[in-house]
């Protein structure tokens, strides 16, 4: 899924160098690639009514909107807790993929890039991002080296720990610590 | 007339033009009928009075100079995205140019969550990077630096390979070259960008995210601006980098746009109505036009 996820027109994607897959790291990325489709269902099925994100000019639309999905996903998984997406298979290789982009000069750019921002952030999963902290810029060289995630989930930064990040309804949906060294 | 008459209409005349910003501004854009016109701003969301200070002169300088939209440079809202937050940090001091129907184009910053793009006032359709075309042969193109997909690489370089406009202007939050001590260049980014921009001959990139106006030496043929202090400032983060043509970071600042034929011209007005940068840049001729 790394590199062969990739559009084979992107210019990034040519220079991409994606990580050797084992029988061993593939299971568990089909593993982590299954488990992001529940959430992203989960999410659909719940995205209804008045928590539907409409484009308004009306900022309380939005707001309610975006707390109204918030809401129903916090219910919705109720149980969770961290590594429920990002298990403890997957963490390791996630890790691994992550060492080329934040090795030499360039990934001194990568994680000096990383550094710019320090949010203030209490990794809990199923918690909203804090509304008043800056959300990381994740560089191109990081995000090539990742799993490809569906529309509105994005890989974040909260320095090194990596965040899966639901864009849409701005909640925290799982971390990994010291995703980078 | 009594001479007390005549007084008070000459002070009455001159607060007039003072309010209008003609005596503190004066217009070297050419103002041609027919070109593009527009206004950059960035780093705009904090509703303090910094903001309501550059808001006032680009209402003052739209009755000089007729632009048509606005673009943002991302940052449109610090702290949060409450409604109340969209109404102190945009809606109100922006409110002459949204009630004179002026459209805004935002880019999202770091400060920003990808949810205003369905905020119908910052015109992004709904998407996080988008694409517009103001004028026949001039395109726009705003990119989300935050989060910079390969996804959105491969939609920039499909649409810039399928533009036929001849001036392609990019503008996205964090700046690819910058003199910024607090942030300065992002290279990472850079290392994707600009070859596409050299490739498809983009002609302009404006960004922000540092808090002062600089005008940076073509690179690679191409022109690069921040534009990053039109609510926010960080005084004297300029550096010595040998990148800067021209740099202001000692107030606050907005630029206005003219593109006439194959000419970029810019005047940047700080605060308090000076023109601290003006221009023009001559498009290169890309290959389909030499």
């Amino acid at each position: 899924m790394l590199g062969s996820s990739l559009p084979a027109v992107s210019l990034a994607a040519a220079q991409a160098k994606p990580p050797l897959t084992t029988p061993a790291e593939a299971k568990s990325l089909a593993d982590f690639d299954a488990r992001v489709k529940a959430y992203y269902e989960l999410r659909d099925k719940v995205d209804e009514g008045r928590a539907r994100q409409t484009r308004t000019k009306e900022p309380e639309k939005l707001e309610s909107q975006r707390k109204a999905l918030a809401a129903n996903i916090q219910k919705a998984r109720a149980g969770a807790k961290p590594g429920d997406i990002f298990t403890p298979d997957i963490q390791p290789y996630i890790k691994r993929w992550l060492k080329p982009a934040t090795k030499g000069t360039d990934g001194k750019e990568n994680t000096n890039t990383l550094k710019e921002e320090k949010p203030i952030v209490e990794l809990k999963v199923n918690a909203p991002y804090p509304e008043n902290q800056p959300l990381s810029i994740v560089p191109p060289d990081i995000l090539l080296q990742l799993p490809k995630l569906p529309k509105d989930l994005e890989y974040r930064f909260v320095r090194k720990h990596l965040l899966l990040y639901d864009s849409r309804a701005s909640l925290i949906v799982d971390f990994i610590y010291n995703a980078i060294p | 007339m009594t001479s007390t008459r005549r007084l008070s209409l000459s002070i009455a005349a001159l607060s007039l033009v003072l309010a209008s910003g003609v005596l503190a501004q004066q217009l070297t854009l050419p103002n041609k009928p027919d070109s593009l016109k527009f206004a950059v701003i960035g780093d705009t969301g904090t509703g303090d009075a910094h903001q309501y200070a550059v808001a006032e002169k680009l209402v003052a300088f739209r009755n000089q100079f007729k632009y048509e939209f606005l673009v943002m440079m991302g940052d449109n809202t610090y702290g949060g995205e409450s409604a109340k937050d969209f109404e102190r940090r945009f809606e109100q001091p922006y409110k002459p140019l949204l009630d004179a129907g002026l459209k805004f184009y935002a880019a999202l910053g770091n400060h920003d969550t990808p949810n205003q793009r369905n905020y119908k006032l910052f015109n992004m359709g709904g998407k996080q990077y988008y694409t517009f075309r103001p004028k026949l042969g001039v395109r726009l193109f705003a990119l989300d630096s935050n989060y910079m997909s390969p996804e959105q690489l491969t939609w920039l370089q499909k649409e810039l390979e399928a533009s036929g406009s001849d001036w392609k202007i990019a503008f996205f939050h964090h700046p690819l070259y910058s003199s910024g001590g607090r942030h300065g260049s992002d290279a990472a980014l850079r290392d994707q960008l600009e070859p596409l921009f050299v490739k498809y001959s983009v002609d302009v990139v404006l960004s922000g995210h540092d808090h002062f106006y600089e005008r940076v030496k073509p690179q690679k043929g191409i022109y690069y601006f921040v534009v990053g202090g039109s609510a926010k400032l960080r005084q004297g983060d300029i550096g010595t980098t040998g990148l800067t043509a021209k740099g202001f970071d000692t107030g606050y600042s907005f630029m206005g746009v003219e593109i006439a034929g194959d000419e970029f011209h810019f005047q940047t007005i700080s605060d308090r109505g000076v023109t601290v940068d003006s221009g023009v840049l001559k498009r290169r001729p890309t290959p389909a036009t030499k």
